[in-house]
């Protein structure tokens, strides 16, 4: 890798790999990143520009991170009440609940799980309304007794 | 309330032309002097306060270069491949120049403002250009980025030596250039000094910070003034002093800001007010003289650039390239112009007529030959190879 400093546009990151395709990776100093690629031979090289929260996206794919994102527990009890556990359950949606609403899925009339809080590209949404409709992309916060959670996670995640 | 009137024409004027040239992916800078030379002494005469809107012009070059200073880079300069290229862009091209100059008839002073303006490319278009036209990833790009660090510091160089010949008598050469170096390293000295002070001043979320460096910027200035030393020198030291303090950064980007208002105030007001003499403009001579300058200058930034792709690449594709990216001409040359009418000294309107339009002409053709560089440079290529084949 090949680390360079550019005076007044900002610094740039290359590597080439055997083949002789070339990737270039220049942090701006405006806060944008460009994405360079160019192919061994080829007349132009393929651009693209991210801010820097797509750029940590393609990082953490690069680097194999954005797999071990999945499913959390975390299991919240309160010293006041010491017999009141609740289980909370962060995870993304599913392709099938896409475009349906929180009403549509019945989540609550199902399982017994309610949605406390969504998390929209990078933004939350504290206790959305039934009619509030998924997108793909969206993390959601779910409370509920373990067994509500696991029936959720069975009947409207699908899974195991 | 006039200058009120002033403002509003030349915000909206430099708006529109501004916006037309970005729409027609041309440089602005000669749609901001057209503005000015459409509406100011030569054109309509719109402007009620002349010295008004200089004014505010100058503060434009002040922040220019003490952006410029800030940018600068000492060290990555020194690396010997930069170093060659530097120095072979500065040679061919300003002596070009400078023969040019002597042979249209000027005298030694305009040969040698002709030929900084001949040899200064527009670091602001080049490198915006660069970055458009995603040449980034390409060696020769980084070339060309470090040859306009290397031409900010010569440019640095040029306007010591001019305002110290300017300052007056042959005797007081000596003496201006010494007060101007002086002035330099008191500048960098102090600013190092008090950088463990002025550091927190710097993080505060209030005017503070930028109350600061407009009392550095203007208190340096007027002490240059007073010592009679190019305020733009000493903006483009405390830049560059300033570079170094912790925490600057945080209020540069502000900087910044003001540079491009001010800066754009200044190519109006360099072109209101010039009084075009459209007789002399379409002199046989002058044409002539224009033509010639133009095609120097191109042809040299091409010689400049195939002598640096052939040492550091050993290829000539690569520095046709570098020839071609770094044809555009622009701010530097009208700033070299202004500071040198700023001195006092009479300077023959032909020169100034001259590098006015050598100005708006090469900053339109040079955006040109930076964004189709790449096939210019293999067009060449390849008609060379064509006639040196001939001649076996």
């Amino acid at each position: 890798m090949r680390i360079s400093e550019l005076p007044e546009i900002g610094t740039k990151y290359e590597i080439e790999s055997p083949k002789g395709d070339k990737v270039a990776v220049i942090f701006l100093t405006s806060g944008e990143i460009e994405l360079y690629v160019l192919e061994a031979g080829a007349d132009k090289p393929s651009v693209t520009r991210l801010t820097s929260e797509e750029a940590r996206r393609v990082g953490s794919v690069l680097t194999g991170a954005m797999l071990t994102i999945e499913r959390e527990d975390v299991e919240v009890s309160f010293s006041e009440i010491a017999d009141l556990r609740i289980n909370i359950h962060i995870c993304p949606i599913t392709e099938d609940m896409e475009g349906k609403s929180i009403e549509d899925l019945g989540i609550r009339k199902r399982t017994g799980v309610t949605i406390v809080a969504l998390s929209r590209k990078g933004q939350s949404i504290i206790s959305p309304p039934p009619e509030t409709v998924f997108e793909e992309g969206d993390l959601i916060v779910a409370i509920g007794e373990r067994e509500q959670i696991n029936a959720c996670q069975r009947l409207i995640l699908g899974r195991g | 309330m006039t200058f009120l009137v002033d403002l509003g024409i030349i915000t909206v004027s430099c708006l529109a032309l501004g916006l037309a040239s970005k729409y027609l992916r041309q440089a602005a800078i000669p749609a901001y002097i057209i503005a000015g030379i459409i509406l100011g002494k030569s054109g309509f005469d719109l402007i009620s306060s002349y010295e008004f809107v200089e004014w505010l012009g100058k503060i434009g070059i002040i922040l220019l270069m003490f952006y410029i200073g800030h940018e600068f880079n000492f060290k990555g300069i020194k690396e010997p491949g930069r170093f060659f290229a530097g120095y072979t862009d500065f040679f061919v091209n300003f002596i070009a120049g400078f023969l040019l100059g002597l042979l249209i008839g000027l005298s030694l002073l305009e040969a040698f403002i002709l030929a900084s303006a001949v040899y200064i490319s527009s670091s602001a278009i080049v490198i915006s250009s660069l970055i458009e036209n995603k040449r980034l990833i390409y060696p020769e790009a980084e070339t060309v980025v470090w040859l306009m660090v290397f031409e900010d510091i010569i440019l640095a160089i040029l306007l010591v030596v001019l305002t110290s010949i300017m300052s007056g008598s042959l005797a007081m050469i000596p003496v201006s250039l010494a007060t101007t170096l002086l002035l330099i390293v008191f500048i960098l000295v102090l600013i190092r000094r008090l950088s463990n002070f002025i550091s927190p001043l710097f993080e505060r979320d209030d005017e503070i910070p930028i109350l600061l460096i407009f009392a550095l910027i203007f208190g340096f200035s007027a002490i240059a003034h007073l010592l009679n030393v190019s305020e733009v020198i000493v903006a483009f030291f405390l830049g560059s002093a300033l570079s170094g303090v912790k925490s600057f950064k945080k209020p540069f980007g502000a900087i910044i800001s003001f540079k491009n208002l001010f800066l754009t105030l200044f190519f109006f007001s360099f072109g209101m007010v010039f009084q075009f003499q459209f007789a002399t403009l379409s002199s046989a001579d002058f044409v002539l003289a224009l033509l010639a300058l133009i095609t120097l200058s191109i042809l040299g930034k091409f010689a400049s650039g195939a002598l640096i792709g052939k040492r550091l690449y050993n290829s000539l594709e690569a520095g046709l390239k570098i020839g071609a990216y770094t044809t555009p001409r622009g701010e530097f040359s009208i700033v070299l112009l202004a500071v040198a009418i700023g001195m006092g000294t009479s300077i023959s309107e032909l020169l100034i007529s001259l590098v006015i339009a050598y100005v708006i002409i090469l900053s339109i053709i040079g955006s040109f030959f930076a964004r189709h560089g790449n096939r210019i440079s293999k067009v060449m290529v390849g008609s060379i190879n064509k006639l040196t084949k001939q001649k076996r």
